[in-house]
């Protein structure tokens, strides 16, 4: 079995790509339910895993503490080991994809959190253009545009960081949106496979097919095809419409976590000043990615 | 020396344990506690985790930079110490170092808060943050007296099944004592690093109690609704073995029968639940309310069920 990370800030298209690889297993005609997955990796930051595996009860460890273990854990899973208990062995995977929106970091006693080539075999990184990041972010925080902007701006943010109780997931470092994406372009443990939202969207079953080829995930071109079907973004909403999404945040703002998907929404939903300070922090990473930054200059022309 | 009663077992400590029921000291002990070298590996592993080794009858588990905790045939306790803060060694040492030891003896031992409905026991089981201490928190400020806050061992015998205290402290975070708004009985901190407080509970009791509901925390999140539901004897067996306190011992210890066992003695003498409730501290009122209603139906209060 291999492992794969897929890898994303928050907001990047993870969520959509990991609902295409679950379809790929879908024999009939009724998309995979998206609150039952089935290939599911889970996600890095999940407790489950890390107390079962390690007996200690997370809830007692410091943040720190913890991830000076997680690489060990991130092995054990690597090699195939439970991370619960269960009636019936999970089938048998040829590949397990993790989600993971950490970034690329080192634990305080200096190795990989995600314990480089011990922890997986390759990461799958998507990214998508930071202004519409903003967009989406916002809406699944509950908070404003600007704390948003703040917040991708922030080298050293995170999620699940507040000290006074205890969270979900295991504390995430997520570094700005630049800092992320380079921990995870520049890193040498493993190999990385860049995918690009916005190509998702504009060529969902070539980005795919190339993705799985990376993995090493064997799928027919029909199933890859099927696969696409089943988890169009309309699809996706209309279940969430009928039953609700699990995954959802609680304070999210609006009603939908499948929102909309759109790419270049920024354009109309930005002020200038919000593109502006979001393209001052990122421009270079930006750029190397391929999203042009339009503010920059008329912000330092007009300043 | 101290001397306690923690989950049916009488303990003596050359350490103080926070909140376990003391005990005269004219009884012989069935575990021991005590300060020793524990060296960082086991000679001969035959079975190991991130965090721990085991080799026939002991087991060895290293919390980092706090102890390390040596574990011999369910009766004797060695820990050294990584940290010069010896206060954060306790709290390792009553719940997961006593939960081994449980295993160890081949008891069944649930991760659980109880508390005292009529004469019985009534559980509540889930993972780390399923809100087990507000749950038993929040019942408590309704005049149920707490039994367990997070170890709760379970006897099985003729008689059906016994559910064992784990002290008289509950731990809770910060935040869960503001909205419970019990900062007046909140003590000292669970560990200095972390924003977790013993607290002491309005009501405790430190009897053995037979069990008359468990019940498995779970969120309401799609496809889960909120309500009380029974699973079918299968579910609520798997139910059991992943809500031990560490369910990959069961394994491990190949223990799977006693949790089996204590399933059908559990489900006929009482009943194993689900529990599904928004994870927010503004319905607990109601949640608890909805409890009382249920327990009234078993028959676990008086009054129209």
């Amino acid at each position: 079995m291999r492992t794969i990370w897929l890898a994303s800030y928050p907001k990047s298209g993870n969520t959509w790509f990991r609902m295409l690889i679950a379809n790929l297993s879908v024999t009939g005609d009724e998309p995979a339910d998206i609150n039952d997955l089935p290939e599911r990796g889970g996600i890095a930051s999940a407790r489950g895993p890390f107390d079962y595996l390690t007996l200690i009860d997370s809830g007692l460890l410091t943040p720190d503490e913890i991830d000076s273990l997680r690489p060990r854990v991130y092995e054990r899973l690597a090699r195939g080991e439970p991370d619960d208990e269960y009636d019936a062995p999970k089938a048998a995977l040829s590949v397990r994809f993790v989600k993971a929106h950490d970034a690329y970091t080192l634990t305080p006693l200096g190795e990989p959190l995600l314990a480089g080539r011990g922890g997986a075999d390759g990461a799958i990184l998507i990214v998508r253009d930071p202004r519409d990041v903003v967009l989406s972010l916002a809406n699944h925080l509950g908070a404003t545009i600007d704390r948003t902007i703040a917040f991708l701006n922030n080298r050293e943010a995170g999620f699940c960081t507040a000290p006074a109780n205890q969270h979900s997931q295991l504390r995430q470092r997520l570094l700005s949106w630049s800092g992320h994406t380079a921990s995870w372009l520049e890193q040498t443990g493993i190999p990385v496979h860049l995918i690009r939202y916005e190509d998702m969207q504009a060529d969902v079953i070539g980005v795919l097919a190339r993705a799985l080829a990376f993995a090493k995930r064997d799928a027919s071109e029909e199933a890859v095809r099927r696969a696409v079907a089943l988890a169009s973004f309309g699809n996706l909403q209309r279940q969430e419409a009928e039953n609700g999404f699990a995954e959802a945040p609680r304070k999210m703002r609006e009603g939908l976590f499948f929102r909309r998907g759109e790419a270049g929404a920024w354009r109309k939903e930005l002020d200038p000043d919000q593109v502006a300070r979001i393209e001052a922090a990122h421009a270079p990473m930006m750029e190397r990615l391929g999203y042009p930054v339009v503010e920059l200059g008329n912000a330092a022309r007009n300043g | 020396m101290h001397r306690y009663m923690a989950s049916g077992l009488r303990l003596e400590s050359d350490i103080l344990l926070p909140g376990l029921i003391e005990i005269a000291t004219d009884h012989s002990a069935d575990v021991t506690i005590e300060r020793r070298p524990v060296a960082p590996e086991l000679a001969d592993a035959e079975a190991y985790g991130p965090t721990w080794q085991s080799s026939g009858d002991t087991f060895m588990l290293r919390v980092p930079g706090v102890a390390r905790f040596l574990l011999t045939g369910g009766r004797a306790v060695a820990y050294e110490t990584e940290t010069s803060d010896e206060s954060d060694v306790a709290i390792f040492l009553i719940g997961t170092v006593l939960g081994i030891l449980l295993h160890q003896r081949g008891q069944v031992v649930l991760h659980a808060s109880a508390v005292r409905v009529g004469d019985r026991a009534v559980l509540f089981c889930g993972a780390s943050g399923a809100g087990k201490s507000t749950m038993a928190a929040a019942l408590g400020e309704r005049g149920f007296a707490l039994l367990a806050d997070d170890v709760c061992a379970i006897g099985v015998t003729l008689g059906g099944p016994t559910a064992y205290p784990d002290g008289r402290l509950l731990k809770l975070w910060g935040h869960a004592i503001d909205q419970l708004e019990l900062q007046d009985r909140r003590g000292a901190f669970v560990r200095a690093a972390l924003q977790k407080f013993y607290v002491e509970p309005k009501v405790s009791t430190v009897e053995p109690l037979p069990l008359g509901a468990v019940y498995v925390l779970r969120e309401e999140r799609p496809p889960h609704r909120a309500g009380i539901v029974r699973p079918n004897i299968v579910d609520a067996a798997l139910l059991l073995r992943r809500n031990a306190y560490r369910p990959m011992l069961v394994r491990t210890m190949i223990q799977q029968d006693n949790y089996f066992h204590a399933t059908a003695a559990i489900s006929s003498a009482a009943g194993i639940f689900h529990l599904t409730r928004a994870l927010n501290f503004k319905e607990l009122p109601q949640v608890a309310a909805g409890l009382e209603v249920h327990w009234r139906e078993l028959g676990l209060l008086a009054g129209a069920g």
